[in-house]
Formats: structure tokens, C-alpha cells, sequence
């Protein structure tokens, strides 16, 4: 460590900034040890409210196995997003490097979104009034930083970058670990891709980001084992 | 690409602004959680690097501040130990920085002991009432009658060199309940520095764990779960886990073996005859290094057939085998990894030693890939530290007092007051262990293991020891200490803590209102994490020393002070000569005192928060390496092989291998001391029975005595941790809470079955007291019970019921105990940190339609200190289970 080197928190600003024709995340389950750092971070960086999610870490245990499966959860950044068609007020919107975001300036709680939305990515922000999603952090994409889930992976489960570039280190990877989207027959080509899921695990998370009555997770334990406590 | 702030939604802003006045904020005050935050902006944010606080890790950690509050933790690029990694409980930090139950002011008990009435009264008045309390001991010889116990005393000595200069040995902590098990093993193995191993797991090829969870828990496991991860995925490295419940790392296992608890030591004992009938031993480092015969472990592991370990241990004789065999052939590349799963019971100690054998039969001892071992913390020019820079508490430091027993030098006025029974069993001791002799609260007379290598304690009978008056207190000061609601039969610390004539004084110093506080005289606010310094450094497990800066990003919250500014004011108002070793200004000149000696700036390390030399060679085979023409000067050199190599002082240095000087081991012998006399000597010394495992020489299995013909309605109940919180002292950091506030009984479907319940189906657990050589041991009926409800795992073993025991709390605030209204104190408190978050109560609280806030189990734990070394035996216990 010479003197005077410059510090990796340093290099931060729009300079920085990587331009994507496509971005994309890689959720890696093999990496993956269901720490919950990615969505307890995504809650810092957000300010997400309790009971809100833009992500998740889901405890599935294995139908035919002793194990448990961790899946982490996040918008999927349809290239064909239904929640932007059914948003009636247009706050949903897309960025020139492909992700979905919601502007909350126009919002107007319609809540079509969320019905529309097959993965459970959207909910409702009581203290702003607003739809609330993942938009893989657009603040620190900006100045050159990765998404705050990214970041905070211990593991290197999550890779973030341009699934356009074939060179990309998301997109080798993606054709290496034959990366594939969660719940295929939702049709909506997204833009975040698993490694190593299956499908009985597409079942048992039921919505997906939201808390949900039906949820037969592990974790984050609701009053819905249909029993007196 | 930021999104511009519409009329809309800064009326929205605006609305949620209106809202907040319906919290009872004083008009004065900000309460900047108390409504939503603007988003950060990198590029105006403040970075400060940090060491996380959240768990006993302790990574390297940058700290985000926008506009006067901490925003974000992320990792330090630099800490070569996480290489910039972090965890979930990193954020953790900042919810309770700003935890709106948080204590901001001295505050001092109107009300009975325990009603929770208080008053704010000020630092002056605090002070004055402790020194008029405290001084009184001193000057009367009594200053042992201050007992200072701690939870997480993260201040690298402040405290200790406070104890000292007052006089007190009594500075008490709570390694029983963690670690001392599986510490004491590695410090016969390998010596006092060695306490804890770095196994190479970046270059690893084959890992066989007795129930660690570095994947969720585990000192260290930060470091380990990236390293592990990588060697798996990228370089097909095997992992292999025996466990009692699918725990993360047991999930993330290539082989996950369910196993009887209590029976690791059966499994690694079959693995080593495995390997010494297949010839796969390495001979050669085993002769070198090991202080015991192979022949003669060769006989001691006989008996351990896999057959034999199956029926222990119900994992397949052939999968024993071939793991045996694997792990092996990948020598030097492999290790053994084992943690409390192994360790927390009867026969813990021994069957860690066993798990240890395994490692040097292999020879993968310190090197590539193998178990290696790594300095730890503060450099002091110690073994395995050579030509660091030398870092230490600036002097004038206070030496320990005398300690206590009969005769020149030592406290005999103390000692006198002890009971008979325990004056004639320390007199009987050996001359090196009566010079270590504090008493019972510091050095109980029947586990001398606890404090043979260095006070490790046995904190969960400090409170059953006051109870029966083997040591008086006048002042009891507990710190960061959760022993009311975590310590193992925590009624018995609340029954003692509520008796004022057993504790005439107490005084609480932490950072929030739990249930250790509540039962305290006076409560002093602690100044949090994020806004203090203190000095890290731990075992890298990239194997080159490093040490890290823990400095403040904010100032403290409300008057809260910092430990080295409490202690520095205390001693200078009490005098007396202790003013002489608190010479420090303020806090920054301490520590930048103590890091003097690093070759770069103060300014500078402040800025990068670490400091390694990177060119520094790894730490593989410490010991073939020779000793230096530095360290040999005056020495003398003996020419025989194995002989040992002394200083000019007389201490041994080193030992002669193929005719040189090299350093072995630092322990007495230089060997490794797979053989160790000190388990038979401590146990003739306090009347164990020679046949009781524990008192071995050598590892051994020997059966949890109360496992032995476990009928078939009774189970055995364990507990365990979750990878978002961190012992007791999480429950109310909100991010984790939301995700683990409840413990319910997890079960095999089977033993459901068993049982005829169904998932969310109540049980009452009863628990009952141990067998064998023990505290209370043996007594008959059930010593606790509670409550929960039930859920399913296939991967528990059928025969074990777990709770994880984090939750549950009756004190620390909304999200501590998992209710909607605020249970703290209302003086005191903070209002300025009120958070939208808790204002209506969390999600889960039953008001609000949740299933609340988890079930208190450690009224139901029996104390249950291993023999000889003290540590709490916390998932031994036989339980029967009642559907209700």
C-alpha cells in the first residue's frame, strides 16, 4: 500500500459511469448461502419501509432432499414488462439500457402494476404513496457503482452488467452456467438470470418479493401455518 | 438518469411529513428517520472506513454519511481478511445507532430495583454517586469487592487496565458460554496464541466439518464462507458436514450427514483408525511434530471402528470410511473445521482433540491448503508476529494485582474469606496455578482449565457463586452485557440481580434499555460503534497479519461517552494513583498512541481504516522456520535432536530439528501436544474421577452421560444461531428482526409424527438437568419448561428439537420484543430518533395481526459447565416434548 494511493471509495461519479446496452443481474444459486445481506442492504441503500420488499431471500426447503435452497428475489427487468403496459398513469418506465423503473412523481396508486407483475416485485410504499420496485439502483449505476445487493454479496452470487455484450463477464458466465430466467412461462423475457435453479422451487416461493399468506417460507414466519400460536 | 422531484411527490413528501406530527416529538428535536430519507448521493455522501461492530468478526467496513447520519455500511476493499465483503448484520449498525429506544442519558433508577421507573440525572451526579461508591473499597483494601462483568468489551484494554489500577482481578467475561471447549483443545495442541485456527480454505481441496457454521455464525465465518465459496464452485473443492439441523453451511455441504449430537468425537476417532489401518498416515510429519507415539495412538483409536461410530453416531460405517479416506489422499490440502456443534458438551473437549488428531495424522498442519494457523490480535513482538510493528496500550500501564493465597506476595486478606473447602483446594494446586488464583468469580477453584492457559472464566456460575456468598460484592458494573435474558438459567441472574443485598449497587453501561439494564441502580449511555475508535486486529485467513481502525463516522448520540472517556473521568475523580495510567487527553490521542510504531501516518491509516504489509510472507510452517541470529543472541544451542533451545532469560525459543535451531510450537515443548498431562492433573487436583472422559491425556470418546439409554419419549434440545442476528444483542435491529423474529421448535416430520403434532401445533418443552460431573448435576424433575409452536425440517435429526434463541426479548423496545407499544423507560430515552418504521409497530407484532416476537428459552437452559474447563455444555440437554 503506497502512500497517498487512491482509495477504491474514491473513484466514484458519473465518469465512472459504464454504459449498458442491456443490463442484467446474475443470481448465481450455487454461490448463493442465503446470508440476506443483498436484501437487508437493498433496505438501507432504499429506505424500504418494514413489510416492503424490493428483495428477498427466499428459504425453500428441498421436496426430495434434507436441504435448504436460498433464492434471492428481485424485479426481473422484463424486456416485455407487463407492470409498464398495465400502469395507467405511465409512471412505469424503462431506461435507454433497458431496466424498469417507476416514476414516483407520477404514480398515482392505481395498483395495476402489481397485479400485472408475475414475481411479486412491486408493492406498495404507505409512508411516500408510491409503487416501489428495484431499479438496480440507478443511484450508484450512475456514478459508477454496482447495485447495492451486488455490492454487498460475500459471495460473488450476484453479477451485474451487459447481457448485450457477449464479453461481458455476466454474459460468459450466463452461457457457461446455462444461466435461465425464473418462471419461464411468464413470458416476459427478463433480464435477471438464475444458475442452478429448479422448478419446484419456482412453485414453492408462490409470488415471489412480497410477503404473502401462502409464502411456506422458513424465514420472515407469518401467522399462516392455519394453527392457533 | 435520476429521477426529478416532481410537485406530486413533494407533496407527497410533504404528507408523510404531516404524519409524523402525530408522533410526540418535542418541537425542538429533528427526528430525521421519522419520515422518508432523500436517496443518497455518492458524490456528496462522506466515506469513513470502520470495523463493524455487528457480530465478533469484526470486518473492515466503509461507512457512508449524508447529511449527518450514517446511511450505508459497505465493505473495506482493503481488509485482506474479508477482501470487502460484509453481511446482512453490517446494516445492524445503524438501526441501532438510531434505534429510537436507544439510551441517551445517564439515567438513575426512582422506582423499585427492576419497575423500570427512572430519572435522566446528569454526568456529575453519575459519577459522583460511582466514586462515592467505588473510592470507599479501595481505600478500605476491599477493591475486589467491585466486580466488573462484560459481555463484548471491545475496547483492546481500556477496561482491564482500569480493573488493574483499581485492584479488582474482577473483570469478568463470558467465554463459558461461547468458546472455552473448543479453545482449550488448540491451546494444548498448539499453545496459548494458537487458540483458534485459520485453516487455508482459499486452496483447500477436501474440508470435513463436525457441525461448524461458518455459512451463518462462527468467529470468523465471514472470512471463511468467501474463501470456502470459491474454493467449491470455482475449484471443486468438497465440503463435508456432519450436523444436527440443515443449517446454512450444512445446506451449501457437498455431504450432509445428520449425527447423534454429542457424537462428532466417535465419527473423527473411526476416521482415524480408518486412516491409520489404510496406511494413509503421514508418518514422517507425525514423528517430526506430534508429542505422542503413533503405536500408541494407534491402540487408543482401535476400539473406534466405523462400525462402532455408526452405532454412535448413526452416520453410515461406509461413508465414515470414505470420507477417512478422501480427506487423506487430498493431505496437505484438507482440514477439519468444528465450532460449538462439536464442542458444546460433556465430552466436547476430548472430542475436539480427537477432530485436532486428525490434522496432524495427515501432516496438512500449516500448510497450503491445509489447517494453518495465524497470528492473533494486538502485535506485541509475540509468536508469529516477528517483525510487525509493535502495538500497545501507552504506558504507564497498571500491573495485575497480587493474586490470592497464602504466604509473600500474595493477597491473603482475600483469600481468607473464601470458604474452607475452596482455601484447601487451592492450596493443594501446583505453584503455577496458585499464582494465577483470584477467587471464584475470576478463577473458580473446580475448572482450572478455564484459567490454566488465561482467564477464559466460567461466567454462568458468577451469579449462583454470589448467590451462595462466595465472593461479596459492593459495586457490580455489568458492560454490553445480556446475562439477564441470554445466560442459562437467566432467572437465577434476574433473582440475583433484583437482590439488593447480594448486589448492594449496579451499574449498567450499554447503548440500550435490555433486560440486563432494566435491573440495574444506574445506566450509563454507552457511545455506539459508529461513533467511537478502538483497535482491531485478528487471524487473517489470507495468512498475512493485518490491523484495522475502528473510528467514529458521527459524534455520540445525545451525552452518551465512549468506555476510554467513562474510565479516564472515573479514575482521575477517584485518585488515589489511578490517575497516574489515564494520562490520555481524549480519545484520539490514545489510539493514535498506540499506533505509533505503524510505518505510515495516523492521518493516513484514519483514511484507508487497515494496514498490512502484503509482502510479508504467508504464515505456512511457522514452525520449521529457523530461528533468527536476533532471537539466538545468548541463547544456548544444545546439539541433540529435539532438545530445547533457550534465550539468554532461560525461556524456551525453540527446538533442534536435523540439527538446527527452529521454532516448533510455542507451547513448553515445541511439539505439537497431541499428549497433555494437564487434563489428569486438573482433574486429581479437584477430585474428577480419573474415568471420567474429561481427564484424559489424549483425545478420547466418551458418552454425554445423560445421552447414554435416552428413552424413547425424551429428546435432546439445542439451540441455534441465525445468519441475521448475533446472540442476544440483535433482536432489535430492525432489518433483522423482520426476517428471524420467532423461534419456533423445529423437528424432523417424523418425530411430529411421534408426537402427533402437526406444523403450528403448540408443544411445552421440558427440560431437565444434566448428568455426570456437574453443576447441580443429576437432580431430579424438570429444571424448566416453556412454550412454542412447532415446524417441520427434513434435515433435523429425529431425536433433536431446536430453537434458535435471539428472540423473544421482554425489554428493547418495539422490535426487540416484537410488540406496537414502547415498553423503555420514558425518561431518557430518544424521541430525536424516532423512525417511521416503528412508529405504528412492526408488521409482526399480534396487534397488528403477526405472530409476534419469538419465545424466551434461557429460563428452560440448565447451567451446565464442562467439567475440569468450565464451558456451558448448551446442547446437551434431554428434553421430553407435550403437545398442548
Amino acid at each position: 500500500m503506497p502512500e497517498e494511493m487512491t482509495l477504491p471509495w474514491e473513484r466514484i461519479g458519473s465518469e465512472f459511469r459504464k454504459d449498458y446496452k442491456r443490463a442484467g443481474m446474475l443470481v448465481d444459486l450455487d454461490r448463493c448461502i442465503g446470508c440476506h445481506s443483498c436484501s437487508v442492504s437493498c433496505k438501507t441503500e432504499n429506505d424500504v419501509p418494514l413489510g416492503n420488499f424490493r428483495m428477498r431471500v427466499r428459504y425453500l426447503e428441498e421436496p426430495e432432499d434434507k436441504k435448504i435452497m436460498f433464492a434471492p428475489l428481485i424485479c426481473m427487468h422484463c424486456a416485455d414488462a407487463p407492470c409498464l403496459k398495465a400502469c395507467p398513469s405511465k409512471a412505469i418506465k424503462r431506461e435507454g439500457d433497458g431496466r424498469v423503473f417507476i416514476d414516483e412523481g407520477r404514480c398515482d396508486l392505481e395498483k395495476e402494476c402489481i397485479d400485472a407483475c408475475p414475481y411479486g416485485a412491486i408493492s406498495i410504499n404507505t409512508e411516500k404513496e408510491v409503487a416501489e420496485k428495484c431499479d438496480f439502483c440507478t443511484h450508484r449505476t450512475d456514478v459508477g457503482l454496482d447495485p447495492s445487493c451486488v455490492e454487498n454479496c460475500p459471495t460473488d452470487a450476484l453479477v451485474f452488467g451487459d447481457l448485450d455484450d457477449p464479453e461481458s463477464k455476466i454474459s460468459r458466465l450466463a452461457k457457461k452456467n446455462d444461466a435461465k430466467a425464473w418462471k419461464p412461462e411468464a413470458k416476459t423475457d427478463p433480464s435477471v438470470l438464475y444458475v442452478s435453479h429448479d422448478r419446484w422451487m419456482e412453485k414453492a416461493v408462490n409470488t415471489g418479493v412480497q410477503l404473502d399468506e401462502k409464502d411456506a417460507d422458513i424465514t420472515y414466519e407469518q401467522n399462516n401455518l392455519g394453527k392457533k400460536h | 438518469m435520476t429521477t426529478t422531484t416532481t410537485r406530486r411527490s413533494f407533496l407527497k413528501l410533504g404528507s408523510a411529513l404531516a404524519a409524523s406530527a402525530f408522533v410526540p416529538l418535542r418541537a425542538e428535536v429533528k427526528a430525521p428517520f421519522s419520515q422518508p430519507l432523500a436517496r443518497l448521493d455518492y458524490t456528496k455522501a462522506k466515506a469513513t472506513p470502520t470495523i463493524c461492530f455487528a457480530c465478533t468478526n469484526h470486518c473492515g467496513v466503509i461507512g457512508w454519511v449524508q447529511d449527518g447520519l450514517v446511511r450505508k455500511i459497505e465493505g473495506n476493499p482493503l481488509d485482506p481478511n474479508t477482501e470487502g465483503n460484509l453481511c446482512s448484520k453490517a446494516q445492524g449498525m445503524i438501526s441501532y445507532t438510531y434505534y429510537p429506544e436507544r439510551i441517551l442519558y445517564p439515567l438513575k433508577r426512582v422506582g423499585k430495583r427492576g419497575e423500570g421507573k427512572w430519572k435522566r440525572i446528569s454526568w456529575d451526579e453519575a459519577y459522583d454517586e460511582l466514586v462515592g461508591r467505588l473510592k470507599p473499597l479501595r481505600e478500605n483494601g476491599v477493591p475486589e469487592e467491585f466486580v466488573f462483568h462484560y459481555g463484548r468489551d471491545k475496547t483492546k484494554g481500556v477496561t482491564k487496565h482500569f480493573t488493574n489500577a483499581f485492584g479488582t482481578p474482577h473483570r469478568l467475561n463470558r467465554r463459558s458460554i461461547c468458546s472455552s471447549n473448543r479453545r482449550a483443545p488448540l491451546m494444548s495442541f498448539y499453545g496459548r496464541e494458537f487458540e483458534w485456527e485459520t485453516q487455508d480454505l482459499e486452496n483447500t481441496k477436501y474440508v470435513v466439518n463436525f457441525g461448524g457454521n461458518p455459512y451463518e455464525a462462527y468467529q470468523g465465518g465471514l472470512f471463511m464462507t468467501h474463501r470456502l465459496q470459491r474454493a467449491r464452485v470455482d475449484k471443486g473443492a468438497k465440503l463435508v458436514t456432519f450436523e444436527v439441523r440443515p443449517s446454512n453451511t450444512a445446506s451449501k455441504s457437498d455431504e450432509f450427514f445428520t449425527v447423534m449430537p454429542g457424537t462428532d468425537g466417535a465419527v473423527a476417532g473411526a476416521m482415524l483408525h480408518t486412516i491409520l489401518k489404510e496406511g494413509l498416515e503421514n508418518k514422517e510429519f507425525w514423528d517430526r511434530w506430534a508429542n505422542y507415539s503413533l503405536e500408541k495412538l494407534r491402540e487408543d483409536v482401535a476400539e473406534y471402528t466405523p462400525e462402532w461410530a455408526e452405532a454412535k453416531s448413526g452416520v453410515p460405517a461406509a461413508d465414515i470410511k470414505r470420507i477417512a479416506i478422501e480427506f487423506a489422499k487430498a493431505a496437505p490440502a484438507c482440514c477439519t473445521m468444528s465450532n460449538r456443534g462439536s464442542a458444546k458438551h460433556y465430552n466436547g473437549m476430548q472430542g475436539d482433540r480427537l477432530i485436532r488428531t486428525l490434522d496432524v495424522l495427515v501432516g496438512n498442519v500449516g500448510q497450503e491448503g491445509g489447517y494453518c494457523l495465524s497470528s492473533l490480535r494486538g502485535w506485541s513482538n509475540r509468536y508469529g508476529q516477528e517483525g510487525l510493528p509493535k502495538l500497545s496500550f501507552p504506558e504507564p500501564k497498571a500491573s495485575d494485582p497480587k493474586p490470592w493465597g497464602i504466604g509473600e506476595g500474595f493477597n491473603e486478606t482475600a483469600f481468607k474469606k473464601l470458604p474452607k473447602e475452596v482455601q484447601d483446594r487451592v492450596q493443594g494446586f501446583p505453584d503455577a496455578w496458585k499464582k494465577k488464583y483470584y477467587g471464584e468469580l475470576a478463577t473458580p477453584s473446580e475448572y482450572p482449565l478455564s484459567w490454566h492457559w488465561y482467564s477464559m472464566r466460567v461466567g454462568q456460575l458468577v451469579y449462583p457463586y454470589i448467590k451462595e456468598k462466595r465472593q461479596k460484592v459492593s459495586v457490580y458494573m455489568s458492560f454490553t452485557l445480556g446475562a439477564a435474558f441470554g445466560y442459562p438459567e437467566s432467572n437465577v441472574v434476574r433473582e440475583v440481580l433484583l437482590d439488593e443485598e447480594l448486589i448492594p449497587f449496579h451499574v449498567a453501561i450499554d447503548i440500550g434499555y435490555g433486560e440486563q439494564t432494566s435491573l440495574a441502580d444506574m445506566i450509563l449511555p454507552e457511545a455506539a460503534s459508529l461513533e467511537r475508535f478502538d483497535h482491531h486486529s485478528t487471524n487473517n485467513y489470507g495468512l498475512i497479519p493485518y490491523t484495522g481502525l475502528r473510528q467514529p463516522l458521527i459524534k455520540p448520540q445525545g451525552e452518551s461517552k465512549t468506555m476510554p472517556e467513562m474510565f479516564r473521568e472515573l479514575a482521575h475523580r477517584i485518585g488515589g494513583g489511578m490517575e497516574k495510567h489515564f494520562t490520555y487527553t481524549d480519545d484520539e490521542s490514545l489510539y493514535k498512541d498506540w499506533y505509533k510504531n505503524l510505518p505510515i501516518s495516523w492521518e493516513e491509516f484514519k483514511r484507508r481504516g487497515i494496514w498490512q504489509d502484503a509482502t510479508r510472507e504467508k504464515d505456512y510452517r511457522l514452525y520449521e522456520r529457523p530461528l533468527t541470529d536476533e532471537q539466538l543472541t545468548g541463547a544456548t544451542i544444545p546439539k541433540e535432536e529435539n532438545a530445547l533451545v533457550k534465550d539468554a532469560e532461560g525461556s524456551t525459543i525453540g527446538i533442534i530439528k536435523d540439527g538446527k535451531p527452529v521454532r516448533g510450537w510455542p507451547t513448553s515443548h515445541r511439539m505439537i501436544g497431541v499428549y497433555d498431562d494437564i487434563f489428569p492433573t486438573a482433574a486429581k487436583a479437584v477430585g474428577l474421577p480419573l474415568e471420567d472422559g474429561n481427564a484424559s491425556p489424549v483425545g478420547l470418546y466418551h458418552d454425554v452421560p445423560e445421552h447414554v439409554n435416552l428413552s424413547e419419549d425424551h429428546y435432546i434440545f439445542s439451540t441455534f444461531k441465525w445468519n441475521v442476528h448475533t446472540q442476544g444483542r440483535s433482536g432489535h435491529w430492525k432489518y433483522s428482526a423482520e426476517i428471524i423474529h420467532t423461534n419456533p421448535v423445529f423437528m424432523h416430520p417424523d418425530t411430529g409424527a411421534r408426537l402427533g403434532v402437526e406444523e403450528g401445533d403448540s408443544v411445552e418443552l421440558s427440560v431437565f438437568r444434566p448428568m455426570g460431573h456437574t453443576y447441580r448435576a443429576g437432580e431430579e424433575g424438570v429444571m424448566g419448561s416453556f412454550k412454542n409452536h412447532v415446524r417441520f425440517l427434513k434435515g433435523m435429526h429425529p431425536k433433536v428439537v431446536m430453537c434458535s434463541h435471539h428472540v423473544g426479548h421482554w425489554e428493547h423496545g418495539v422490535v426487540g420484543n416484537g410488540k406496537s407499544e414502547k415498553t423503555a423507560p420514558s425518561e431518557g430515552l430518544t424521541e430525536t430518533l424516532a423512525d417511521k418504521d416503528m412508529m405504528k409497530g412492526v408488521w409482526w407484532s399480534k396487534k397488528n395481526g403477526g405472530i409476534g416476537g419469538g419465545v424466551h428459552i434461557n429460563d428452560a437452559l440448565p447451567i451446565n459447565p464442562a467439567p475440569l474447563i468450565g464451558g456451558q455444555n448448551w446442547y446437551d440437554n434431554v428434553c421430553s416434548i407435550q403437545k398442548i
